[in-house]
C-alpha cells in the first residue's frame, strides 16, 4: 500500500517527507513501546503507528529501518522529531484517529500486520 | 554497491531530484504569430520534431510535424502557428520530483515534456526521457563514488594495518536521564558499522542491541558508555555504568519482568523486553553487576559467517 | 456484540476469566500508555496492549473496560494475575500483534455497526 492510500484512509496531515508519498509498505505494526518495535518489526518496509511523539521514536525507527511514521491521536511532533526525521528521509503523518480506529480502516484496507507477514 | 541496493538509490533520487535539475534549459520555441514556414525551417534546422509555442515568456501550445502536415494541406505555408498548434499542452513544474515526469512519459507515450514554472507558467526547459537518464547516472555516479571512497578506505583498515591483532574502538558517552535522545549513540554506531561495510543484517542487530543498552543507561544510571570494539570477525559492545547495579539479574532477563516507575513506562520505555531482546540479537552476552557499584553489560555479535 | 463471541471469532485465550462473558463490547482501545487509557478509553471497550505490569488492571476497572487483550503473546505475572482475579477483570490473550487484533475487532464491532445503521 503506498503512503498516499495510508494518508487518505487515516484523514492525515503530512508532517514531512512529501516527496516520498509514493513509497509502498508492506505491513503496519501500531506500538507505544519502543522495546516491542525494536524486538519485533520485520524486516522490509512497514508503516509504525504510536502515539509516542519524541525524538527517540525516530531513533528507534531509525535502527531498524522504518521509513513510515504516522502519530495517532492527534498528537503532533516536537521540532526535534521532525528535524530528525527529515535528516533520515523519513515520512512522518499525523492522524486525529485513535489508534484502534487507525489499525481497523487499514487492515480493513487490506494492509496486514508484522505477525500476519511472511516473507 | 549491489544491484539490488543501486536500484533503490536510483528509486531515492528520482524522488529526491526536481525536473529542474534534469531538464535542458536551452529550449527552441516559435511565438504564436509566427507562420508555418517559420516553423518548417526551426525543425528542419535543428532536426527536431516539435516546437513549444510560447507568447512573452509563456508556453500558449505546442506544434508538431504532423500539425504541420495539416496544416499545409489546408491552408498553405503562409497560414499561422496559432491556428494550427495543440493548446492544451501536457507538461511538468520544474519544481516536481524527477519521478512525476518519468510517470508522465509512462502515461502519455509522449517523447518530451514542456517545463514550465509552477505559478507563472513560464517556459524554462524541456525534458526528454535521455534527459532524465543522464541526470540519474551524473547523480549515481558520485554518491557512488562518495560513499564508495568512504567505505573503501574503511573497510579495507585491517587489511592496510600490519599488526598481529587489530581492534578499532569507538566510546559514546551517554547521559543519565535524557530519554529524549535514547537512540541517538546508537544511530551514530549503526552508520559507522556500515561504513566499514559490515552486512546490515548483522548491523542491525547490533544496532538493535546497543539501542536497548542505551535506553538502560538512560532510565536506571546518570550516565555511562558504549565501548564499541571492532575486529576483524566480531564486534564486541561493552555498555558501562556506575548505577545502582541490578539486583536479580535472572528476573530481569525474563521478558516482561521490569523494575522500571511508571513514568519511565509513559514514554515508552520499562516493558521488561530490554535484557530479553540484547540477548537475542547477540551470539554472547553476559552481565558483571554489583549492588550500589554498577553494571557493564557486554554483548557480541560474530561478523563472519 | 458479546465478549464471548468476540473472544471465539478472534480465537483468543482466557488468562484470567471474569465471570461475565456475556457481556456487550462497544468498541477497542488501542494504547501502552496507562495515562493515555486513563484519559481517553470509554466505557465498555476492549483494551488491547502490550503492557503486562500490575498497573494495567486498577487502570481497567477503574475505567470500568470490559476487558484487556494482551498481545504478541506476553503473558503478565502472578502478581498481575492475581490482581485481576481480586478485581474481577477479565484478561485475554493472543499470540497476534495488536495491528491485527485492532483490525479484527473493528470489523466485529465497528462493521455491525454500520450495517444496522
Amino acid at each position: 500500500m503506498n503512503i498516499q492510500k495510508i494518508r487518505d484512509i487515516l484523514d492525515a496531515e503530512v508532517i514531512c517527507g512529501e516527496r516520498y508519498m509514493d513509497r509502498n509498505v508492506k505491513m503496519a505494526c501500531g506500538s507505544d513501546l519502543m522495546s516491542h518495535v525494536l524486538a519485533h518489526i520485520k524486516e522490509g518496509d512497514v508503516l509504525l503507528l504510536t502515539g509516542l511523539t519524541t525524538p527517540q521514536v525516530i531513533y528507534t525507527s531509525d535502527a531498524v529501518d522504518i521509513k513510515v511514521i504516522s502519530f495517532v491521536r492527534g498528537k503532533q511532533p516536537e521540532q526535534a522529531t521532525i528535524d530528525l526525521a527529515d535528516e533520515r528521509k523519513m515520512v512522518l503523518l499525523c492522524t486525529t484517529l485513535p489508534m484502534f480506529e487507525s489499525c481497523g480502516r487499514l487492515y480493513k484496507e487490506g494492509l496486514i500486520g508484522c505477525s500476519e507477514y511472511d516473507g | 554497491m549491489t544491484d539490488n541496493l543501486t536500484s533503490l538509490r536510483i528509486q531515492e533520487l528520482a524522488y529526491e531530484l526536481r525536473i529542474a535539475d534534469a531538464m535542458s534549459t536551452e529550449v527552441i520555441s516559435v511565438e504564436s504569430d509566427a507562420t508555418i514556414m517559420n516553423v518548417r525551417e526551426t525543425l528542419r534546422d535543428k532536426r527536431i520534431s516539435g516546437l513549444p509555442v510560447v507568447d512573452n515568456h509563456k508556453l500558449v501550445g505546442i506544434i508538431s510535424i504532423e500539425n504541420l502536415l495539416q496544416s499545409v494541406i489546408t491552408s498553405g505555408i503562409e497560414g499561422r502557428v496559432k491556428d494550427s498548434m495543440v493548446s492544451e499542452v501536457v507538461s511538468v513544474n520544474s519544481d516536481e520530483p524527477l519521478i512525476y515526469a518519468v510517470r508522465k512519459f509512462d502515461q502519455f507515450g509522449y517523447g518530451r515534456f514542456p517545463v514550465v514554472k509552477r505559478d507563472s507558467g513560464e517556459l524554462v526547459g524541456i525534458i526528454t526521457k535521455g534527459d532524465i537518464v543522464k541526470c540519474l547516472l551524473r547523480k549515481l555516479e558520485v554518491n557512488f563514488h562518495e560513499e564508495e571512497i568512504e567505505k573503501y578506505r574503511a573497510s579495507h583498515i585491517f587489511e592496510d594495518i600490519h599488526s598481529d591483532h587489530t581492534t578499532l574502538t569507538f566510546q559514546y558517552k551517554i547521559k543519565g536521564g535524557e530519554y529524549k535522545s535514547a537512540g541517538k549513540q546508537s544511530g551514530n554506531l549503526k552508520v559507522n558499522l556500515l561504513r566499514l561495510g559490515i552486512t546490515p543484517t548483522i548491523v542491525r542487530r547490533i544496532a538493535i542491541a546497543s539501542c536497548e543498552a542505551e535506553m538502560n543507561i538512560i532510565i536506571f544510571t546518570d550516565g555511562g558508555e558504549l565501548i564499541v570494539a571492532v575486529e576483524e570477525d566480531k564486534i564486541k559492545v561493552n555498555a558501562i555504568d556506575e548505577g545502582p547495579g541490578i539486583a536479580d539479574v535472572e528476573k530481569a532477563m525474563h521478558e516482561g519482568y521490569s523494575t522500571a516507575p511508571d513514568w519511565v513506562r509513559e514514554l515508552g520505555f520499562g516493558a521488561g523486553m530490554g535484557l530479553p531482546n540484547i540477548k537475542n540479537c547477540s551470539d554472547e552476552m553476559s552481565i558483571d553487576t554489583k549492588l550500589g557499584k554498577g553494571t557493564n553489560l557486554e554483548f557480541i555479535v560474530n561478523t563472519r559467517t | 456484540m458479546k465478549i464471548q463471541e468476540i473472544k471465539d471469532q478472534l480465537s483468543l485465550s482466557v488468562i484470567v476469566d471474569a465471570e461475565h462473558m456475556d457481556r456487550e463490547v462497544t468498541g477497542g482501545y488501542v494504547s501502552d500508555m496507562l495515562s493515555d487509557v486513563i484519559a481517553n478509553a470509554e466505557a465498555g471497550s476492549l483494551w488491547i496492549t502490550l503492557q503486562t505490569h500490575l498497573n494495567i488492571i486498577p487502570v481497567a476497572s477503574l475505567k470500568d473496560l470490559a476487558g484487556i487483550v494482551i498481545v504478541n503473546g506476553r503473558r503478565p505475572d502472578e502478581e498481575t494475575l492475581s490482581k485481576a482475579r481480586q478485581e474481577k477483570v477479565l484478561v485475554l490473550g493472543t499470540e497476534l500483534q495488536a495491528f491485527e487484533v485492532a483490525g479484527r475487532l473493528y470489523q466485529l464491532v465497528i462493521g455491525n455497526k454500520d450495517e444496522d445503521v
